[in-house]
């Protein structure tokens, strides 16, 4: 039972690993082309649309890359939980307003497009394994506080 | 899970985000710069001279659009005839660059002068045509050739006026 958990554990890791540094590392290549995504959301003002593209994409590939190295796991899944709802409350904003647009999610500068229909479903799974790893994730923390406790 | 473990995963996940966000800026701070300083869209300078000495149309916003058409600009659609067809900004030429002969782009220079500004557009950002076409307008010539990257999709979105089937 236990290699079963450790075994889904880290197959969630490296999944979402990839996913992230992926994601990261194409936007990071053409800055100009995801601010440009990041406007057709029409949500932030125009300068801030650059300021969102010039920083998210290296947070995405730092905290993929903790997941990658089994480093620092809780914290990177707590930013990517964060990124993710706000992606997700972007993408039901895109929805409700009934506005045509590419996510921009991966390959900001081409590819095929995808919609926000299908983005907002990729995250709700996103979201789903980032849950599951959480509760998989061995509790360290637990373990050291033990540790701190004095022996009687 | 107690409250000192959480809040320790809370601080090391906002070190992260500030180191991401740090790293992001310093690789990018001067794009960050031009875009707060306005000098990514144009104002009073229509087209761009790169070093090279290149041509390049200059990117405008939604709301330019709307004041240069209002004042005598020329709206260009670059998508192909068919998406023309379905929908376009309203009062918009259709020079589709993937289609494009010589002969239409000879009658366009005939009927359009070269003082008049242009506004070239597509199916929004990520779509380079509108671009691409920009840059052959002004080697045809046109002083003022500007490219509205949000392109017909933001047009309508915003509720413009559209044009439908061929005029």
């Amino acid at each position: 039972m236990k290699n079963w958990r450790s075994l889904l554990y880290h197959l969630s890791r490296l999944a979402l690993a990839l996913v992230f540094v992926y994601a990261g590392a194409v936007k990071m290549n053409d800055v100009v082309a995801f601010a440009g995504h990041v406007a057709a959301y029409q949500i932030l003002p125009y300068a801030l649309n650059y300021l969102v593209a010039a920083t998210l994409p290296y947070i995405e590939f730092l905290a993929g890359m903790l997941l990658l190295l089994n480093a620092r796991v809780r914290p990177a899944l707590l930013t990517i939980a964060a990124m993710n709802l706000v992606f997700m409350l972007a993408l039901l904003s895109v929805l409700a307003r009934g506005l045509d647009i590419d996510c921009g999610c991966f390959d900001p500068g081409g590819g095929q497009d995808v919609g926000a229909g299908m983005a907002l479903l990729r995250d709700i799974g996103l979201m789903a394994l980032i849950v599951l790893m959480w509760q998989l994730r061995p509790c360290q923390g637990a373990v050291d506080v033990a540790a701190e406790e004095p022996s009687p | 899970m107690n409250s000192e473990l959480l809040k320790r995963i809370l601080l090391e996940a906002c070190v992260l985000i500030a180191f991401g966000a740090l790293v992001g800026l310093t690789i990018n701070y001067q794009l960050v710069l031009d875009a707060f300083a306005g000098r990514l869209v144009s104002t009073a300078v229509e087209t761009q001279e790169v070093a090279t000495g290149e041509l390049l149309p200059m990117p405008v916003l939604l709301d330019e659009v709307a004041q240069v058409l209002e004042n005598g600009g020329l709206a260009v659609d670059a998508r192909n005839s068919d998406s023309y067809a379905e929908g376009h900004i309203a009062g918009a030429v259709s020079l589709p660059l993937a289609e494009l002969d010589e002969n239409e782009l000879a009658a366009f220079i005939q009927q359009t002068p070269k003082t008049r500004i242009l506004i070239v557009y597509c199916s929004g950002f990520g779509c380079p045509d509108s671009f691409d076409l920009g840059i052959l307008l002004l080697e045809q010539g046109y002083a003022d050739v500007r490219v509205f990257e949000g392109g017909y999709p933001e047009w309508r979105d915003a509720g413009y006026l559209v044009g439908g089937g061929v005029e």
